[in-house]
């Protein structure tokens, strides 16, 4: 009886709390014509037509372009967070160094509202020639992932035993070699963390993305809202859908594969943090 | 490399480095833009004028009904995920506990850009193709206008609510999961039913927990704007527009540069003293 009152209260939970997501995909799968007489959560007659219209690329639409766009800044975003927070992680963990100050500076950054930040990187981007480039939206999406990457990497290595690094010491390694080679391998599931999760992240921005874009380095997230604002009359919901799902899509499956990581990496965070 | 301290700082130097590039010469520059006269064509010859631009923030009725609409929103949906976290996280970990796969479809909601679920909302709600207002006309003959200048609050709110109480649960869950076996049946020797036990023992020993949850979803909900601007923009006649979409808007549509840079000083003020609060507050264990 319990049992299966909590399995009903389970269902309504994942519907209710996925409702969006579902209506999108059941309507990206539906002809404008139905669309318009069924708005309904079924499918009277599924068609791929959305699907390949928003897949073909057109002048205005570059769907591609945002993909890409969004996967070079992704990827920016998160491979540099921990580039830069690896071998601080090694030194706060180990020297007990920045714990003071660089430690709860970087953390408290997940509490600061970032737009405080976006208007003078605007400008300074613009004299940089920054603005509307993958390399200038990564740059700023490695400071959102910096907290967390700076997190998990600090647990992780606190909790290696000292005596690897003796080793290491002993054998004449120097630090950046003990990073490399002896650190990198023994952490390797904290680091491909902050890397799904960075990514993650990085890919579902979007202040940023309408700031410092316009037309050469919109991501994803961006260039979706286009598809809203078609060209006379209604948006048209169908090719809206689709693209919608096209662009969630690639979070939903890293986040899916790897829902342990994100789960145990998120709690972490709250605990530390 | 002789001396360890300097070792160690020259493992973080990159990291500095990048944050005083970033973000600390950006907070200079907000700084000085904040009492300076400047637009968008004098912006290497800013006139310092005192402090003219925070006196017209905190003179402007539209600020403060932001900063209110902030903190409705940050208070009202923290709260709400909490409450249905922390039900869904002890309700449901009997089941959760033998399948762990069951955790991925609750955790999905979080992996969509909150831009994204704005828009797709925009479909949901939408009184032609939307599946909400169809069942609504369909079953009781009427659907109220979700995204009308009376309405919109709270749709927004219930949005915002739908897609962060899994983050709420997952914490609630991982906290009702260490709690060892042994104090729940101490407690049910000394006579305690299932619900004293959660009441007096179990919610008490996931307050830390919960505090957490209640600030990071607080904060999250206060500095709002994907999902805000891509379901409502700042409408029906600004009844949405958020501290972050004030600021957006003071300098993109309206290009009072100062005006938007001294409110983000007022906002990166008011984090700051909450932040060094909460810091007194916490323990120096979850502080470090």
């Amino acid at each position: 009886m319990m049992r299966t009152l909590r399995w009903i209260v389970y269902i309504v939970a994942v519907l209710a709390l996925n409702f969006p997501v579902i209506v999108t995909l059941v309507t990206s799968f539906k002809s404008a014509g139905e669309i318009s007489v069924n708005p309904g959560l079924w499918v009277a007659a599924p068609t791929l037509e959305n699907y390949r219209g928003v897949l073909t690329v057109s002048s205005r639409l570059d769907i591609y372009g945002y993909l890409g766009n969004s996967l070079a800044v992704s990827l920016i975003g998160s491979l540099l967070a921990i580039v830069l927070t690896f071998p601080a992680a090694y030194a706060i963990a180990r020297g007990k160094f920045g714990r003071r100050v660089l430690l709860p500076a970087v953390v408290n950054l997940r509490a600061v509202p970032l737009i405080i930040f976006a208007i003078p990187i605007y400008m300074m981007f613009q004299v940089l020639g920054l603005l509307d480039t993958r390399l200038g939206l990564g740059l700023i999406l490695t400071i959102v992932n910096l907290p967390l990457a700076l997190i998990i990497l600090v647990n992780a290595i606190a909790e290696l035993p000292m005596e690897l690094d003796e080793a290491a010491r002993i054998d004449g390694a120097n630090t950046l070699q003990l990073l490399i080679r002896i650190v990198q391998p023994v952490i390797r599931p904290a680091l491909a963390t902050c890397a799904i999760f960075g990514f993650i992240t990085a890919w579902n921005e979007f202040l940023f993305g309408l700031m410092l874009t316009a037309n050469h380095a919109v991501p994803m997230t961006v260039g979706a809202s286009f598809f809203f604002s078609a060209s006379g009359g209604g948006v048209r919901w169908g090719p809206a859908s689709a693209v919608m799902i096209v662009g969630a899509l690639p979070p939903m499956v890293l986040g899916l594969a790897m829902y342990r990581q994100i789960s145990g990496s998120l709690m972490a965070g709250a605990v530390k943090g | 490399m002789r001396s360890p301290r300097l070792g160690w700082a020259l493992l973080t130097s990159p990291l500095v480095l990048f944050l005083l590039l970033f973000l600390g010469f950006p907070t200079v520059v907000d700084g000085v833009y904040s009492l300076s006269q400047v637009t968008f064509e004098t912006l290497r010859t800013p006139r310092l004028s005192g402090f003219a631009n925070y006196a017209a923030v905190l003179a402007d009725p539209g600020f403060w009904s932001a900063v209110w609409f902030s903190l409705r929103f940050g208070v009202l949906t923290a709260v709400a995920e909490c409450l249905v976290g922390l039900a869904l996280a002890v309700f449901l970990s009997p089941l959760i506990d033998k399948r762990q796969l069951l955790m991925a479809p609750l955790m999905l909601p979080m992996m969509v850009a909150p831009a994204m679920v704005g828009l797709m909302y925009r479909l949901v709600l939408n009184e032609f193709a939307g599946p909400v207002p169809y069942y609504l006309e369909m079953w009781f003959g009427n659907s109220p206008a979700f995204l009308g200048a009376d309405t919109a609050f709270w749709t927004l709110c219930v949005v915002e609510a739908l897609q962060w109480t899994p983050f709420a649960f997952l914490l609630f869950y991982a906290a009702f999961r260490v709690i060892p076996e042994e104090v729940r049946e101490a407690a049910a020797i000394d006579g305690a039913a299932r619900w004293q036990t959660l009441m007096r023992v179990e919610l008490p020993l996931m307050a830390p927990t919960i505090g957490v949850a209640l600030f990071i979803r607080f904060i999250d909900g206060f500095r709002v704007f994907d999902n805000v601007y891509t379901l409502t923009g700042s409408g029906p006649g600004g009844s949405t527009t958020s501290l972050s979409i004030y600021i957006y808007e003071a300098f993109f549509n309206e290009a009072a540069i100062g005006k938007a840079i001294a409110a983000s000083i007022v906002l990166f003020a008011a984090s700051f003293l909450v932040l060094v609060g909460i810091g007194r507050l916490a323990s120096p264990r979850t502080a470090a």
